[in-house]
């Protein structure tokens, strides 16, 4: 990890020491109840945390997105659920980051920090990898706008205080009007590949905790056991890595939406497959452990911020959008 | 070998589709929140002859043969995989007593068992640092008056809720497996204490909790099988429940794909159903495949079980697929089903759950690759 720079290791410090307080022993609570965890705003008011991506100038952290995304692999750490709400505020803040006014950016990222949180409403019962077919509409009447449809399955609904919501100004442009946004929506999917990162190294970690316990001070049992922990280190490892690479080329100000859409898909699949192998792996124990959480958020990594579907078209297109060079032949190679 | 189910086992099938559609629909999703043992739907099972498909007629069974009874798992597993669970554990148990148990043993449980009125259960794992197949967690200490138990037993599915538990118990932990024995307890027996019920993922109503034998005083006679001679009963039972196990698993991923496909008939995204995108159409299709492969692989090992013929390469082959490709069924169904499919108001999260608890790996170490691997020619 010598690559981090020191701020950005203190950062990661701090972000574990907080989910190891707040979040952990919280977590098995609120995954019960189904409740939202109040106590996450509460003791999220002395960190910051959820202005992370908001500017200095504006009174945020200003975190860079690869310093974002080592938060929230640590939420993701702790609890999917609880980091979902810490990702969702951060993608709502980024609509606002990239395309706000600055009286907007003031007066939205405020809340913020004060560790109120914000929200990010595109999806409809309609409407879902085909965000085109939105029917929600506002209409501009004088120098107000009225919004009329419904928003389903937004996260952080009910308890944000700034809500980033999708309509269509212009029915009959229709398709055209929001496409522009279509094509972008691949690049927040980095907070997702974070929470999954997070959550595939804590069911590596319970499994690595596991066979400690089942055979203390001996060698551990078998190749076939052996491999499949060096796999699922394998698949966490180059998540992470193909997750840091996308935050580098976008705080270098580089394009990056096929790399965002490549982590996006890797980091949730890589989750869902290392806290399944584990629940597997681990047996009873791990069915009656607390990786069946792992293994059910997991899923929604794989669906939420763009069905991994749905990202697998924008890496498509972009593969076929750039035709490869020739190849030399074998004549020319050889120098004849 | 005949691919085709002969007209009774059709009949067979049919009749636990019914019985899931009458019975097991209309309270899997209550019985799946709650988790409480479903009482009635078992004495419906009774009613129905589901709990002695595998025992002969004079003592009450249905004397159907093995494919028939896997036909049963898969089929009620559609429905509800917790209650074919707990009729898993139950008919393994009275397989047992079947297979190895002497006259009087099966006078006293089976007529029971068929009816109902004794459920079995199988205390056959251990915690500890050699987990899995247990040899020193529960001593059976020979004495006059027969055996003494002392110890603990985990995982056992059915607790607190079986009237009889095959239970395998060492007479001598300084030989370990080679003193493996097995022996009928009964659930009231003084000493025997059922710890509280486990939090599980998924197969909720199908009880499991530890067992805590406390100077329980079992006779001779309560000793099923040879004394020390455990270790192949065992093994020979596991192998067996892995392929009633696996009909489960089959059950609960033809119910997903089917779900899943209906969904994506009727769900409208890019103006068509997602069913004419050919990436929905690859998932769902790869899913049909490896349920329909799996369900060709365990009848043959239930074929083989039924015939009397050696069946562990099969079952274990069986296990070792669906170790790899359960979950998968439902983890690639539910992505066809996308955010709608991930409310709990809707079927696929429940079967998710349900399917990550068959084929678990019990014994980290002895995987069902060995088995398979030494059998290469």
């Amino acid at each position: 990890m010598s690559i981090l720079s020191p701020e950005q290791k203190a950062v990661q410090q701090a972000a574990k020491e907080f989910v190891a307080k707040i979040i952990i022993p919280n977590a098995a609570k609120f995954d019960k109840s189904g409740e939202f965890p109040m106590l996450l705003l509460e003791a999220s008011k002395l960190s910051n945390i959820f202005a992370m991506a908001v500017p200095k100038e504006y009174g945020g952290l200003n975190y860079d997105a690869l310093t974002q995304a080592l938060v929230l692999e640590e939420w993701g750490y702790g609890c999917a659920g609880m980091g979902t709400t810490l990702a969702a505020s951060v993608l709502s803040m980024d609509s606002v980051l990239i395309a706000g006014t600055d009286e907007q950016k003031r007066r939205y990222f405020k809340p913020m920090l004060n560790a109120e949180i914000g929200s990010f409403g595109l999806t409809e019962p309609g409407a879902g990898s085909d965000a085109a077919a939105g029917t929600a509409t506002a209409v501009k009447k004088g120098d107000e706008y009225i919004l009329n449809g419904t928003k389903c399955w937004i996260t952080n609904g009910g308890f944000a205080t700034v809500y980033v919501i999708f309509a269509n100004t212009d029915p009959a442009a229709g398709v055209k009007g929001i496409s522009a946004f279509i094509l972008e929506r691949g690049l927040p999917g980095f907070t997702i590949a974070a929470l999954s990162v997070g959550l595939a190294q804590r069911a590596l970690d319970t499994c690595v905790a596991h066979v400690h316990t089942c055979f203390p001070g001996k060698p551990f049992p078998g190749q076939t056991l052996q491999f499949k922990l060096a796999e699922m280190q394998i698949m966490v490892e180059a998540a992470r890595d193909c997750l840091h690479q996308a935050m580098r080329l976008r705080d270098e100000g580089d394009p990056y939406s096929k790399e965002s859409a490549i982590c996006k898909t890797f980091c949730s699949d890589v989750a869902m497959q290392v806290s399944a192998t584990a629940v597997s792996l681990m047996g009873s124990y791990g069915y009656t452990s607390e990786l069946g959480k792992y293994m059910r958020d997991s899923k929604i990594m794989q669906i939420y911020e763009g069905t991994n579907q749905i990202q697998r078209l924008v890496i498509s297109r972009a593969v076929l959008a750039h035709p490869p060079a020739p190849a030399p032949s074998t004549a020319q190679k050889a120098g004849k | 070998m005949n691919f085709e189910l002969t007209e009774e086992q059709q009949l067979i099938g049919q009749s636990a589709r019914d019985f899931g559609k009458q019975y097991l629909e209309p309270i899997a999703v209550e019985l799946d929140q709650k988790g409480e043992f479903p009482k009635k739907v078992v004495q419906a099972l009774a009613k129905h002859d589901f709990l002695g498909l595998l025992l002969p007629d004079d003592v009450g069974g249905a004397a159907a043969g093995f494919v028939s009874y896997v036909e049963v798992i898969e089929d009620l597993s559609r429905y509800s995989a917790a209650v074919a669970s707990i009729v898993n554990n139950h008919t393994i148990a009275a397989y047992a007593i079947q297979q190895w148990g002497t006259a009087d043993q099966k006078k006293e449980y089976l007529p029971g068992m068929a009816k109902g009125e004794i459920l079995g259960g199988f205390a056959i794992f251990e915690h500890g640092p050699t987990p899995g197949v247990g040899t020193d967690a529960l001593v059976a200490k020979k004495q006059d008056v027969g055996y003494v138990l002392n110890g603990k037993k985990a995982f056992v599915r059915n607790a607190g809720e079986a009237g009889v538990y095959v239970v395998f118990a060492t007479t001598d932990p300084a030989l370990g497996a080679k003193a493996l024995t097995a022996f009928l307890v009964k659930s009231d027996a003084i000493g025997v204490k059922v710890g509280e019920k486990l939090e599980t993922m998924g197969l909720k109503g199908c009880p499991v909790a530890d067992i805590t034998f406390e100077n329980v005083v079992i006779p001779e006679t309560a000793v099923l099988g040879a004394v020390n001679g455990g270790a192949a009963i065992s093994a020979k039972a596991l192998a067996v429940a892995s392929v009633a196990e696996a009909a489960q698993t089959v059950g609960i991923g033809q119910a997903a794909v089917e779900h899943a496909a209906a969904y994506a008939k009727q769900r409208v995204q890019f103006g068509k159903p997602v069913a004419t995108l050919q990436a929905i159409q690859t998932l769902l299709a790869e899913v049909a495949t490896d349920c329909h492969l799996a369900r060709l692989g365990l009848r043959n090992a239930a074929l083989l079980i039924e015939e009397g013929k050696p069946f562990e390469v099969e079952a274990a082959m069986i296990k070792s697929f669906l170790a790899r490709l359960g979950s998968k069924m439902l983890i690639d169904t539910c992505q066809v089903e996308g955010g709608f499919g991930y409310s709990e108001t809707m079927p696929l999260p429940r079967l998710f759950r349900d399917i990550a608890g068959t084929n678990l790996l019990d014994a980290p170490g002895d995987f069902p690759e060995k088995i398979i691997a030494a059998s290469i020619a």
